[in-house]
């Protein structure tokens, strides 16, 4: 899978300190395309802190994050997702009171003036989410109100979201947590189809099995700090993080 | 008494206008606007002087009024919408008594306390709105007109982009939606379609002066909108048409004049606690949890 090895994100010395506390201390991580890279840590390690600096939603107090060796420093989230790097959330943040299929047809719809374009061009926005629909195996429920569909089903869909935005770097937040072992096999031939097309994923996860099973190299996390980061084999067998992993007292 | 019939429809229907416009801000983009008011004033105080010192035309009127109201609804939403809740709300607040302030004491335009008076008959394609009944049918023309303008813009992508801000703003923002860009349009829609009503009123009544306008309608209009159920179609036409309908159906007892006020207080006082308890979605409103 890692086949190539074009840097798709890359952080710098990024650090965030909230108070006190150092959510972020002079990260430096690189996320390739066509490779997954599994961010694991104990609670309260700062992963999805990470993520939110590179979408964004936090600025980093200094460093450097790069986009294709493109600062993305200071832009909105906005700006950040229109070019290519999306996220989903933990608490999966659907458009709960839309449709299943307007959830994904709105992320197509990028602009507000949208609805100006042709009938050619709004035909196959429809067209293309229903495609997208088919292929997170949605296509049955496309009438239904998001809040109305089964918790994984909720979770393919903002994995659908992500898909609709032809995103080229994917920050996933605890994507495989509530699910069962058929939909688990689904969700991940999803993400095997996207890294051969060369997407570069960073996945936050907790079950190990499922880090080790999917991640190309994974970064260990605490307190903000990167403590190690290689092979799954390399970071999982080391009984230090494990520990550390587990709240034990090393 | 036909013209008195006449003359409720035409007032119903200005609220209607009122309240349609708003439940596009409160029911599908979640924005909660105190200065509804404002915009109505604007596009009565804009039909006015042009009545006055120009032409009485609606059709100059009303796109004239339109302009005026989105024009000052940037006045709001330029600072304002960057913040969320209940910050929008306290902005908006302060835009409603800065307007009415603005209204009382730009004597030279607004004509201050004293407003402006001896507004002509209105005109549409030559014709002189004269009858109350003739503008009865005018403004129901509109009322239909401003109702399928929201209906349609809803079922664009431009109302999906509302309902995505309304359901989770930091999502939305996170696949590529400009929500400040999004809200400011919408709430310049949402004034401009306000002040159709502003213009409907200014000739009806053929005067204007700020008491018409106070933080006191704005949050009547609110009401129409929660009591017949914010984020559906009839709910507020329901509710505005309840609202109005309600005094003057009050005013066929036989009780004394002055009681009639306090019945009507006591009145939209036990519905609303009746209607939070039964109904919190409103009259018309999908129960928790549907669209």
């Amino acid at each position: 899978m890692m086949a190539q090895e074009k840097v798709a994100l890359q952080l710098t010395g990024v650090s965030k300190r909230f108070g006190g506390i150092s959510a972020a201390n002079k990260v430096d991580l690189s996320l390739p395309y066509g490779a997954v890279t599994g961010l694991v840590g104990p609670n309260g390690a700062g992963k999805t802190t990470m993520f939110n600096l590179i979408t964004g939603h936090i600025r980093p107090d200094e460093g450097t994050i790069t986009h294709n060796g493109v600062s993305v420093l200071g832009l909105s989230p906005r700006a950040i997702s229109l070019q290519g790097i999306a996220r989903s959330f933990q608490a999966l943040r659907l458009f709960s009171h839309m449709t299943v299929l307007e959830n994904i047809l709105t992320v197509t719809e990028y602009s507000p003036w949208s609805f100006l374009s042709s009938g050619a061009h709004q035909r196959a926005r429809i067209e293309r989410s229903e495609e997208i629909l088919e292929q997170i195996g949605l296509a049955h429920r496309q009438k239904e109100l998001a809040v109305d569909i089964s918790y994984a089903e909720q979770k393919f869909l903002s994995l659908g979201r992500i898909l609709a935005m032809k995103a080229n770097v994917w920050l996933l937040d605890e994507p495989a947590s509530g699910l069962d072992l058929n939909s688990y096999e689904r969700f991940f031939t999803i993400l095997r189809r996207q890294l051969d097309a060369g997407v570069a994923i960073c996945l936050i996860e907790h079950n190990l099995d499922i880090v080790r099973g999917i991640s190309d190299r994974i970064a260990f996390l605490e307190r903000g700090t990167v403590l190690d980061q290689g092979t799954p084999e390399k970071i999982l067998g080391d009984e230090r993080l494990t520990a550390i992993y587990f709240g034990e007292t090393v | 008494m036909l013209n008195y019939f006449a003359n409720l429809i035409t007032v119903t229907g200005t609220s209607v206008i009122l309240a349609v416009s708003l439940n596009l801000l409160i029911g599908y983009a979640g924005i909660f606007s105190m200065a509804h008011a404002v915009f109505y004033g604007v596009g009565a105080y804009a039909a006015a002087l042009l009545g006055l010192y120009y032409c009485a035309d609606l059709m100059v009127a009303i796109p004239v009024a339109m302009l005026a109201g989105a024009l000052a609804s940037l006045l709001i939403s330029l600072p304002a919408l960057r913040v969320r809740g209940e910050y929008f709300v306290a902005a908006s607040l302060g835009l409603q008594v800065i307007a009415t302030t603005v209204f009382e004491q730009w004597e030279s335009v607004t004509g201050g306390l004293s407003g402006l008076g001896g507004i002509p008959v209105a005109t549409l394609f030559g014709f002189e709105l004269a009858s109350p009944i003739s503008f009865m049918i005018v403004t129901v023309a509109f009322v239909v007109l401003v109702v399928l303008a929201v209906v349609w813009l809803l079922r664009t992508s431009f109302g999906r982009d509302l309902r995505a801000i309304r359901d989770d703003e930091t999502a939305a923002g996170a696949i590529g939606k400009n929500v400040t860009v999004i809200k400011a349009i919408a709430v310049a829609v949402s004034s401009a379609l306000c002040a159709v009503g502003g213009v409907l009123y200014a000739y009806n009544i053929a005067f204007v002066n700020p008491e018409s306008f106070t933080l006191n309608l704005s949050v009547l209009v609110m009401a129409m909108v929660i009591i017949g159920g914010a984020g559906t179609t009839m709910g507020p036409i329901a509710g505005a048409v309840l609202i109005q309908a309600l005094p003057a159906g009050l005013s066929w007892l036989p009780l004394p004049v002055q009681n009639i006020g306090y019945l009507q207080q006591i009145l939209y006082g036990t519905a609303m606690a009746l209607l939070m308890i039964y109904r919190p979605a409103g009259l018309l409103g999908k129960a928790r949890g549907k669209a």
